[in-house]
């Protein structure tokens, strides 16, 4: 296992990616909570109500507009991500070079979805940073517990979305295509929203995490929550099962 | 080493092979030849495990496939196809990956790029590379670890002639010194020239072994697949 970890972590280290990926997403919430914050600043009541809570100018307002932000464009760049650490073996041809060897393909699947996943939990990290020196730089003054939850969260957010897009790997594989994998990422965010607009709160597992962050249903409990890992487990499972039967048909 | 007993793998269009039997012993090169289409990758395919047999067993090491303990895949050596070189990576990463993928000993990246005269290279990244390059990295990262049984489908893909030497030779002294070489090629001088038995395969059956000290090879090659199609269309015809 240790072998397979080891060349995917290089792999995902020495490609464009994840890096670009991770870059654009920090910078994109970067930029969009400078815009909305500079926009509510106008004080203009239209767009003070289409913002909502994000059009206070403290920390709460800060938060909120992160959290909205990233409870959709974390789970798009995590969906991309493993739709090309899975399918790019296949666009690329790569996979039949992973038949034949010592180290089986189902702890190749494991080792692509535990570097996911650590990619997934700093990536989380570098955003909660952002945001904080962005407050900081805001003149918001010293975070205090209440805001140091809501950045855990946001940390939190990032992480439990990319457990909600393991299924893209599972696509991916089942296809052996990285534009059907994409295809999946952005039907789980469609999904996402639906859900969350027929008012299914959260025990829809794709879309619990964000409305716990966001905190538009505040009864969204910790055994819902807890279905995130279960959703994320059961696609993993199903993936690295895939890997394991793989053949190479036309 | 690899033996094939009367295998056979019908994909959902109805092409594949079938009936195919025969096995490579130690110390031994056998080509296989055939058209496009033919069936020989999908044969390679079967014996690596990338297709499950409908048919027959294919047993590797003397066990078969399906039972074979994971770690004797560490004594096999393949290039199918695409060389297992990632673009991202340099050739030395990817020489690196490969041999940590087949339980390999750090010293080997540089040994095989010297073999392969490509440590001028090493720190090139393998999607900046010309497509001969790129099989040369391929060719290393599937003999590197030095295994016993080393299946290579259309090899001399994109190499210059200079390659071509060099690969006849490692496949040559790799045999010598006991590994068996399961090879497929269009190039039927260059199959003469290391072949101790060359297998041919049409329409996804091996039709026999094609004598390689015969005057016009290319002659030869095409009358026994010619014949071969004519048979089978008299069959098909008479059923």
């Amino acid at each position: 296992m240790s072998a397979a970890v080891r060349v995917e972590a290089l792999k995902m280290l020495r490609s464009p990616v994840g890096a670009i990926t991770a870059v654009t997403l920090v910078l994109g919430l970067c930029g969009l909570l400078i815009v909305i914050t500079f926009g509510a600043s106008s004080g203009q009541p239209q767009l003070m109500a289409k913002l909502g809570p994000a059009a206070a100018p403290d920390w709460a307002g800060l938060m909120a507009g992160a959290e909205q932000v990233v409870s959709v464009a974390s789970l798009l760049a995590c969906g991309v991500v493993v739709a090309w650490l899975f399918g790019r073996e296949f666009a690329d041809g790569t996979i039949v070079g992973l038949f034949a060897l010592p180290v089986g393909r189902a702890p190749i699947a494991v080792a692509k979805l535990l570097v996911f996943l650590a990619w997934a939990v700093l990536v989380g990290l570098l955003l909660s940073v952002c945001v904080a020196v962005l407050g900081l730089v805001f003149g918001y003054g010293m975070p205090d517990s209440a805001v140091g939850e809501s950045l855990l969260r946001l940390w939190l957010l990032t992480v439990l979305s990319g457990l909600l897009v393991i299924p893209v790997a599972w696509v991916a594989t089942l296809t052996r295509s990285l534009l059907a994998a994409i295809g999946c990422t952005i039907g789980l965010v469609v999904i996402a929203q639906i859900s969350a607009l027929a008012g299914l709160d959260g025990w829809m597992p794709i879309a619990a995490p964000a409305l716990w962050a966001i905190g538009s249903d505040p009864t969204v409990t910790g055994v819902q929550l807890l279905l995130v890992p279960v959703f994320g487990l059961v696609f993993a499972g199903l993936t690295v099962l895939a890997w394991a039967r793989l053949q190479l048909r036309r | 080493m690899l033996e094939f007993s009367r295998v056979g793998y019908r994909f959902p269009g109805g092409d594949g092979v079938a009936d195919l039997t025969f096995a490579v012993r130690p110390g031994e090169v056998v080509a296989l030849i055939g058209l496009n289409g033919a069936g020989k990758t999908t044969l390679m395919r079967l014996g690596l495990g990338m297709l499950r047999a409908q048919r027959g067993e294919v047993r590797l090491f003397g066990h078969p496939l399906n039972r074979m303990p994971t770690e004797s895949w560490a004594r096999v050596g393949v290039l199918i196809e695409t060389p297992l070189a990632y673009p991202e990576l340099s050739v030395v990463e990817n020489l690196r990956i490969a041999s940590l993928l087949h339980h390999g000993s750090p010293g080997q990246p540089d040994q095989a790029m010297e073999t392969w005269q490509l440590s001028a290279l090493s720190r090139r990244r393998v999607r900046r590379l010309s497509l001969g390059n790129k099989q040369r990295v391929g060719l290393a990262a599937a003999m590197q670890h030095d295994p016993s049984l080393i299946i290579l489908d259309e090899p001399t893909n994109a190499l210059d002639p200079a390659s071509v030497i060099l690969l006849r030779e490692q496949l040559l002294d790799r045999a010598e010194n006991g590994a068996a070489v399961l090879v497929s090629s269009h190039h039927l001088d260059e199959v003469a020239r290391i072949a101790d038995r060359v297998l041919l395969i049409n329409a996804g059956r091996l039709i026999g072994e094609l004598d390689t000290t015969g005057p016009d090879l290319e002659r030869t090659f095409f009358d026994r697949i010619r014949i071969d199609d004519d048979n089978r269309r008299l069959a098909e015809e008479t059923v």
